[in-house]
């Protein structure tokens, strides 16, 4: 291996992930305490209806139950392993992960195809929103790209994903295990620490919003505070 | 005593209050330096740990980078059999070869050339951390071991005799993970295909391990490679969880019969996934669709389309 990759490599998995997890940190909390009634999702809902629907519902319950399955897999590789132990079950489990990854993707292209079309949406659309997009566009994309090409991805990240994110847990990275992934795998996290960064400045905030009503409150009229758009 | 001014507003008399008691300095100062110290700390945590593999005894480093290759007294792998290495060729050249392998083959180094012709075409692979310090201690290390009767690095003993059926199954039985390994490694098809693995087959992170046996030059490298496997992914993963004889027995029975079945390599994605993964998202999509069928659709839009 080159130096410049060596260097690249010890940049992206030893020190730029501690950069994000900083600026998240730091970001988050200063505009929760400045600019409270920031934390919002500013929902385009009111303006726009019929297209919403399907690029909502998917994205959101497909990008849910996939980070939940990676944090599960963080939490508890052995037993993913050993869930894995039987072929059946590695296929249903990693079936299962295709088709919410795919249905995750399908929700994204539909926002955005949305945000594109409609002019009254574009209107409220800021240019970190666009940026957001063209990252959760990569992260989903990538994400599809690594499950198909690069089976199985329940097993590997368990095996090797998981003992990398835990030496940055322990401030000590260890990018051995990692230093020789194919390209849309280091991508893939790359990324997803990108995004991690970028999270204080955008819409995402609202993912922070705790006791997170979501998935039981009733449906609400929703204004947006704390910005002020020109049309 | 301050003149009272009717032009001062109460906005003003707050401001001079709050100044007066203090306030100011605890309400309105954003402890912006001391939060740019913090980040720094962090920031320097995380550059500061970043690993090297430098700290390693030499005998762990001997097994980690050089066993899938080489043995001490065990005969020959891909590379040559080590034991006293230091009398065929002097300290010098073997530093320098050992540094930079590739270096002394393009400069055309006769004993270099022959070595890689003995290796049919293998050049080794230059070892990342292995400096001229570390090789100087690796060949005092070799040293020591070369006058023993068996070095701890002879390297795994594996059977001349043909394997029977019970070996190949059980290696099946390791490669897909039935039969978990001892020391909980991820089985082989987590990463790697072999063309007898069913419907979805193997994993594609690795190479496909169809034509292994083969590749690898038979059983002997095969097994020793497998007892400290040497890529770069492979290393740190079963450097903590190593595989058994036992169950390096099996893999390379398994792996053996694989490849004299004669299958070919594939590395295409499987389309069955992709196939069956969109007819999921495309239930998913349908199954939102009827839980909310009665969702609010619009006000306007129906009544005008009615006039209309």
């Amino acid at each position: 291996m080159s130096s410049f990759a060596h260097y690249l490599d010890q940049l992206f998995f030893a020190v730029f992930p501690f950069v994000a997890m900083v600026i998240f940190f730091l970001v988050t909390i200063q505009r929760y305490r400045g600019r409270t009634f920031t934390f919002s999702s500013l929902s385009s809902q009111f303006l726009e209806n019929e297209d919403h629907f399907w690029g909502m519902v998917p994205f959101h319950f497909g990008i849910i139950f996939v980070l939940i399955g990676h944090v599960v897999a963080f939490l508890l590789p052995a037993q993913i392993l050993s869930w894995n132990a039987s072929p059946i079950r590695l296929i249903l489990l990693e079936l299962t992960g295709m088709a919410l990854a795919l249905f995750t993707l399908v929700g994204l292209l539909a926002v955005i195809i949305r945000r594109v079309s409609s002019s009254k949406v574009r209107v409220v659309t800021s240019p970190s929103d666009w940026v957001l997009y063209l990252l959760l566009l990569v992260q989903v994309a990538s994400g599809v790209y690594v499950a198909l090409f690069h089976p199985w991805g329940s097993s590997w990240f368990a095996a090797a994903v998981v003992p990398w994110l835990w030496s940055l847990v322990k401030l000590s990275p260890n990018i051995s295990y990692i230093a020789a992934m194919p390209f849309a795998v280091k991508l893939h996290i790359v990324n997803a620490f990108i995004v991690i960064a970028f999270f204080p400045f955008t819409r995402l905030v609202h993912i922070l919003v705790l006791p997170n009503p979501y998935p039981w409150r009733k449906t609400q009229v929703v204004r947006w505070y704390g910005i002020r758009r020109t049309a | 005593m301050k003149e009272f001014s009717p032009l001062r507003s109460r906005r003003a008399v707050f401001f001079t209050w709050r100044k007066q008691v203090g306030l100011e300095a605890i309400t309105s100062s954003r402890p912006r330096p001391r939060v740019m110290g913090w980040a720094m700390i962090l920031l320097s945590f995380g550059v500061l740990h970043v690993e090297t593999a430098m700290g390693q005894e030499t005998e762990a480093y001997f097994r980690q980078n050089c066993m899938s290759c080489h043995t001490v007294g065990g005969g020959r792998l891909v590379g040559p059999d080590l034991k006293n290495v230091s009398k065929r060729k002097d300290q010098e050249w073997l530093i320098e070869f050992v540094t930079n392998p590739k270096g002394l083959i393009d400069a055309g180094d006769a004993y270099a050339l022959a070595m890689k012709d003995a290796a049919r075409g293998v050049i080794m692979p230059k070892i990342p951390g292995l400096d001229k310090a570390k090789a100087a201690a690796l060949l005092e290390l070799i040293s020591r071991e070369s006058v023993l009767e068996k070095s701890q690095f002879a390297g795994l003993h594996i059977t001349d005799e043909p394997f029977d059926a019970s070996d190949i199954a059980r290696g099946r039985d390791i490669f897909t993970g039935s039969l978990p390994l001892e020391n909980g490694g991820a089985s082989c098809l987590s990463c790697h295909h072999v063309t007898d693995i069913g419907l979805f087959g193997g994993g594609k992170l690795g190479p496909d391990l169809t034509r292994v046996y083969e590749r690898m030059l038979g059983r002997k490298n095969l097994a020793s490679w497998l007892l400290s496997p040497a890529t770069a992914t492979m290393r740190p993963v079963f450097q903590a969880k190593p595989l058994t004889s036992d169950e390096i027995e099996g893999l390379v029975a398994y792996l053996e019969d694989v490849a004299k079945a004669g299958g070919a390599e594939d590395a295409t994605p499987s389309l069955m996934l992709f196939l069956l993964g969109l007819a999921g998202a495309v239930l998913g999509l349908m199954l939102v669709d009827s839980i909310w069928s009665y969702r609010f659709r619009a006000v306007r839009r129906p009544l005008v389309g009615e006039i209309v």
